[in-house]
Parts: C-alpha cells; structure tokens; sequence
C-alpha cells in the first residue's frame, strides 16, 4: 500500500512548522510507522539540527528531486528512533533550484517505502510553498493563538483547498493561564473563526527550547506536555481520529481553589 | 482566578475578546480585496446588463468597493441618458 504524504505549513514563519515536523514524525515513528520528514526550506535548512542530525548530511532534498542521486541516498536514519529518516534541505541552493513537478514526482517514489512521509513547508506562499505542497494528500496547517498567525492560517487553508489538499489545523503555544484571564484566544474561539477540523493543542512548554537545544525530540522526553500533545496529533493521524482532544489546562492556584469555593469560577 | 474577579470589579474585558473582533474583521476585509482585472471583468458585464433597459454613457460607469466599519458595499454610478423602449 502506498504512504500518506502530509504537507505541515502555515503561511507565518516561526509558529512551529519544524517542531511539530520533527515531533510528529518521531512520534509516528514510534507507533511503529515508516517515516521520511522532508525540509523543504531550501536555503534555510532547520530540521536537521531539530532532529540532531545535522554533522551526517551528505546529499539532499535538492540532489534527490534533481536526480542526482536516489531518494533513499538523501534520506538519514535516526539513529535513536527505529523508523525515522531525514531528508535535509540544501543549504546553497534558493528555492527555484526545484520545481512542484520534480517534488510530485520524488513523493510518488517515497510514497512506495514509507507509511508516512511529511513535508516541512517553508513561511510564505510562493514558489516555496508550492513545492512542499505538490506531493501532498493532506496539509497540516499549524497556527499559535494570535491575530497575524491565525489570519496567515485562513490564507494558507484558502489556498489549500484550492489546491484539493485537505487542512487540518494544530494549534500551538497555548497557555492556560492566559486563555483563562481573558487574554488569550482559545481554541474555540479560533474554530469558530477558521471552521477547520482541530487535529491537536500544543501547550507552551520550556521543554521546546531544551529539545532543541538539544537535537533530543520533544516526544521521546517523558516530562514534557507538549510531547504528550505531540504523541497523541500523531495517534489522531495515524488511524485514531476521534482520539479526544486534550485541552491544555491551567494549574490549579490557591487563588482559583478559594474561588471556586466562594463560587467565582468561571 | 484573582484577576477574573479583578475584572468583575472594574467592568474591564480581556483582550481575547478584542483579538477575535479585530480577526472577523480582518478576514472578511481580506476577502473582499478584489484584483483590478476582477473588478474591471464585473464593470464590463453589469454595463452590458443595465444597457438592456437603459442608454447609459458607457465610459462614466463608475464601480468601487467602499469599506465601512460594520458594512462593506459594492458602489456603482452611472448617469442616465435615457430609458429604452421596450419592443
């Protein structure tokens, strides 16, 4: 049977395409799935040192979509996770070094050796975007719980079905204690807002920045919420859609355990 | 928690509110930016369709979107030379 090509973009850069590329990756790897996650940021490649395998590149996306080498020869195995491969950006070359055309047909040859095989989409929706979408059956679109973020988000999603790519959206650095004061939008109110299936919600979690810090994934750290979060986004997209969402939760403070008893909760 | 009384007290929202507001308005703003070849595509076929009923001067057709606060309107003048008899 042939793999799922998931395309992870969001129009806005720096809301967490890479991690949650690398995470959900990891994770499906974990699940026992086959996986390839491919950074197509040509020119600004990031996923490498994400998944802290940057010092064993040798060729990449660029040299497998031009043909010159195999697929599998860009392809890097993960030497802690059984299943998972990288497949790095070129780091000289800009983004029309290849065409949507070369990239359908790249994902068409991967598609036969992997369950899943997931597109690390650049910020923007130029030639970039069209290349990391060519291949794709479905689209994660990841978003943070801001105004620029979501509306980029409604964008990309705009484009997406034109294209005949499905979106989903994944919401990320949530933080509970600001949803519940009143100042943050929740993820309710971005459904209301976007209409688009939810697929997961990232908590905030200082683990991201030691995770990368690290090159260790989120996913495969026990203590960490957005890793939980993580594990499950990859649950939903491989066979347990209906798995329940989890609402990041704000932690119980003194101050919220006395008004809930003098009935001043929300 | 403390700060929701906070708010109860003093009658101030949080800025949740205000960010989904401004959202809404934004993307229906964004939906209404038409390209110029669209709008020049809309002028040309409501002309041929007001020509129908009226002698209208064909090069003082004006069309525009105009942006209010709550509402957004498709404006479109012309003047009148005549109304045309009908067979």
């Amino acid at each position: 049977m042939l793999g799922k090509v998931l395309v992870i973009t969001s129009g806005k850069g720096g809301v967490g395409k890479t991690t949650a590329a690398a995470n959900i990756g990891a994770a499906l790897a974990m699940e026992g799935k086959k996986v390839a996650v491919v950074d197509m940021d040509i020119g600004l490649r990031n996923l490498d040192v994400v998944m802290g395998l940057e010092n064993r590149i040798v060729f990449n996306v660029v040299d497998a979509v031009k043909g010159k080498c195999k697929p599998q020869q860009a392809l890097i195995k993960d030497r802690r996770i059984e299943n998972l491969f990288l497949m790095p950006a070129s780091q000289s070359d800009n983004k029309d070094a290849i065409s949507p055309a070369g990239v359908e047909d790249m994902c068409r040859q991967l598609r036969k050796e992997f369950d899943f095989i997931l597109m690390d989409c650049p910020a923007g929706i130029e030639q970039g975007f069209e290349n990391a979408v060519a291949g794709a059956q479905e689209a994660v679109v990841v978003c943070t719980p801001d105004v620029s973020s979501i509306r980029d988000a409604d964008r990309v999603i705009g484009l997406l079905y034109a294209k005949e790519i499905p979106p989903v959206l994944l919401v990320n650095r949530i933080v509970p204690e600001m949803v519940a004061r009143g100042d943050m939008l929740s993820h309710e109110d971005i459904i209301d807002v976007l209409s688009i299936k939810l697929i997961g919600l990232i908590p905030m979690d200082d683990n991201v920045v030691i995770s990368t810090n690290t090159g260790i994934p989120l996913v495969s750290q026990k203590n960490s919420n957005a890793g939980a979060a993580f594990r499950s986004v990859a649950r939903r997209l491989d066979g347990q859609p209906d798995l329940p969402l989890e609402v990041p939760g704000a932690r119980t403070t003194i101050w919220k355990k006395l008004g809930a008893r003098l009935g001043l909760g929300k | 928690m403390f700060n929701n009384l906070l708010r109860r007290l003093t009658g101030k929202s949080g800025s949740r509110d205000a960010a989904k507001k401004r959202l809404k308005f934004a993307l229906v703003y964004d939906q209404l930016e038409v390209t110029d070849d669209t709008l020049s595509n809309l002028q040309h076929d409501i002309v041929e369709v007001i020509s129908r009923y009226f002698e209208i001067d064909r090069e003082a057709v004006k069309l525009d979107i105009s942006r209010g606060n709550d509402l957004s309107a498709l404006v479109l003048s012309t003047p009148i030379l005549g109304a045309k008899r009908r067979a």
